[in-house]
C-alpha cells in the first residue's frame, strides 16, 4: 500500500515536471516551426507572392553544421552509393572551415546550393532540366536532365554533384539515380507540406527560415535587424541562403 | 516416294507452324503477383482506363508537380507504389522492378515494355521502420542522427503531449 502511494507521488511529481517542461519548450516550438511555412493546397501551383530564404547563425553551430548535412544524408539519402569512391560522392551539403591565414582566426558554416535569385546552373543548361520554381527554389528536374554537367561547372558553390552508378531502394519523396545532376532542393516536398527543411529542423536555434518576400516574417525581421552576409556577394547572384558572424 | 514428300511438304510445314502456334501462351499472365498492400474496391479511374492510359496520367502529372510544385495524390507515382507494391514478399525478401512478381513487371515483361521511372524512383514503399525519424526536440549536438535513432537524449513531443494531456496517471 505505502509503495503505490510512492509510486503516485513520484508520478504527480513526473507529471507536473512534465508540464513545466511542455510550458517552457511549447512556447519556443511554435516560434521555430509553425508560422514559418504554411502548407498550400496540394492542387495549387506554388506562387511567385513567396521566395523560400534561409539564415543561418554559425556562432550558434557548435558542431559547425554537421548535424544539418546528417540530417540531409538521412532525408535524402545521399553519401553512401555503395560502388562510389569518397570523392565521387554525392555532396548535396557541407562544412566548409575556413582561416585568416593573418589572425588564425577559423570557423566552419554549411554550405549547400545558396538558390541564387540568377543561378548561373540554369542559365547554362542545354535542355532546362535546371530550373527555378516560381518561389525561388532552384532544383534540376532529372526528366530531362542529361547528364552534361555543365550546371557543375557553373555553380561557384560546388553545390552539385553527379549520380554515376545505378541505385536502389532511394527514398520515395527524393528519387535520385544514375546519371542525373543533384543538388540541395530545400527540401521541397517539405516545404509543400507545410514543413521545414530537414537541416532547419536538426539546428532549430540556430537557423531561421521563412519567406523572403513577407516584410512581418521572423526571417526579413532578422534579416531586418541583424543584416546577414550572403557568400560570394560580389558575383551579384542574390543567393537566398543568408549567414549571421562570418 | 520423295515424289509424295514433295506433294506433303507444304502440308508438313503448316503442322508444324500450327504446333509451334499451340505451344505459346494463351493469353496474359495474371497482373499482380505480388501481393497488393491496401487495395481499394477501384483504382484512381475505372480498371480499363488505367490500364490504357496510366503512362498519360503519369507523365502529365509528373511535370505539373516537378515543374510547378502541384502535388494532388490521384496519379502520383507515390501513390501507386504504396497501394500496389508489398515492399517484401512473405519470406522477407525485397520486390524490386526487376523481378517478374512486381506489380509494375508483371505486366511490362509480358508486353516487352522498357521503362527508366525506377532508375530514379523508389520502387517498393519505404519501410515502416525508416520514416517519421524526425519530429523529436533537442538541439543540434544532442540531435538524435549521432546513429541512435529513436533514442533522444530528451523528451520526445509524443512523451511531452502524453505528460501535459495528464496521460500519465
Amino acid at each position: 500500500m505505502t509503495k503505490n502511494l510512492v509510486n503516485e507521488y513520484r508520478r504527480r511529481f513526473l507529471a507536473g515536471l512534465g508540464l513545466m517542461v511542455g510550458a517552457t519548450l511549447l512556447p519556443e516550438l511554435s516560434n521555430t516551426q509553425a508560422a514559418d511555412v504554411t502548407a498550400r493546397p496540394e492542387n495549387e501551383p506554388a506562387s511567385s507572392h513567396k521566395r523560400w530564404g534561409m539564415l543561418i547563425d554559425v556562432k550558434r553551430l557548435t558542431d559547425g553544421g554537421a548535424a544539418m548535412v546528417a540530417a540531409c544524408q538521412h532525408e535524402h539519402g545521399w553519401g553512401h552509393d555503395p560502388q562510389a569512391s569518397a570523392e565521387q560522392q554525392a555532396q548535396w551539403m557541407r562544412v566548409v572551415k575556413v582561416t585568416d591565414k593573418q589572425t588564425l582566426h577559423s570557423f566552419s558554416l554549411p554550405v549547400m546550393c545558396q538558390h541564387c535569385e540568377k543561378p548561373p546552373c540554369v542559365d547554362v543548361c542545354p535542355t532546362g532540366a535546371s530550373m527555378k520554381r516560381a518561389d525561388g527554389i532552384v532544383y534540376v528536374n532529372k526528366h530531362t536532365c542529361i547528364g552534361c554537367r555543365y550546371c557543375m561547372m557553373a555553380c561557384p558553390y560546388k553545390a552539385r554533384s553527379f549520380v554515376h552508378e545505378p541505385l536502389k531502394d532511394q527514398k520515395p519523396h527524393s528519387p535520385r539515380g544514375i546519371g542525373t545532376v543533384e543538388s540541395c532542393n530545400l527540401c521541397v516536398h517539405r516545404i509543400d507540406k507545410g514543413q521545414l527543411p530537414a537541416c532547419v529542423e536538426a539546428a532549430p536555434h540556430a537557423v531561421i527560415f521563412g519567406d523572403l518576400q513577407d516584410p512581418d516574417s521572423r526571417i526579413s525581421q532578422a534579416l531586418k535587424a541583424s543584416g546577414g552576409t550572403q557568400i560570394r556577394a560580389d558575383l551579384g547572384l542574390n543567393p537566398q541562403v543568408y549567414y549571421l558572424n562570418i | 516416294m520423295s515424289a509424295i514428300f514433295k506433294t506433303l511438304k507444304p502440308l508438313l510445314v503448316l503442322l508444324a507452324g500450327v504446333w509451334i502456334l499451340v505451344g505459346c501462351e494463351a493469353g496474359p499472365p495474371p497482373t499482380n503477383l505480388a501481393p497488393a498492400k491496401a487495395k481499394a474496391a477501384q483504382c484512381v479511374e475505372p480498371t480499363a482506363d488505367i490500364r490504357k492510359n496510366h503512362m498519360a496520367y503519369l507523365m502529365q502529372h509528373r511535370d505539373a508537380t516537378v515543374l510547378a510544385g502541384i502535388r494532388s495524390k490521384q496519379y502520383s507515382l507515390v501513390e501507386c507504389i504504396n497501394c500496389h507494391v508489398d515492399p517484401k514478399r512473405a519470406d522477407g525478401s525485397a520486390v524490386h522492378y526487376e523481378d517478374r512478381d512486381h506489380f509494375c513487371a508483371s505486366c511490362h515483361t509480358y508486353v516487352g515494355v522498357k521503362i527508366d521511372c525506377f532508375q530514379c524512383h523508389a520502387d517498393r514503399p519505404e519501410l515502416a521502420n525508416q520514416t517519421n525519424y524526425q519530429h523529436k526536440l533537442g538541439s543540434a549536438e544532442s540531435y538524435h542522427f549521432s546513429h541512435q535513432l529513436g533514442t533522444p537524449a530528451v523528451l520526445s513531443l509524443q512523451d511531452l503531449q502524453t505528460i501535459t494531456s495528464g496521460g500519465v496517471q
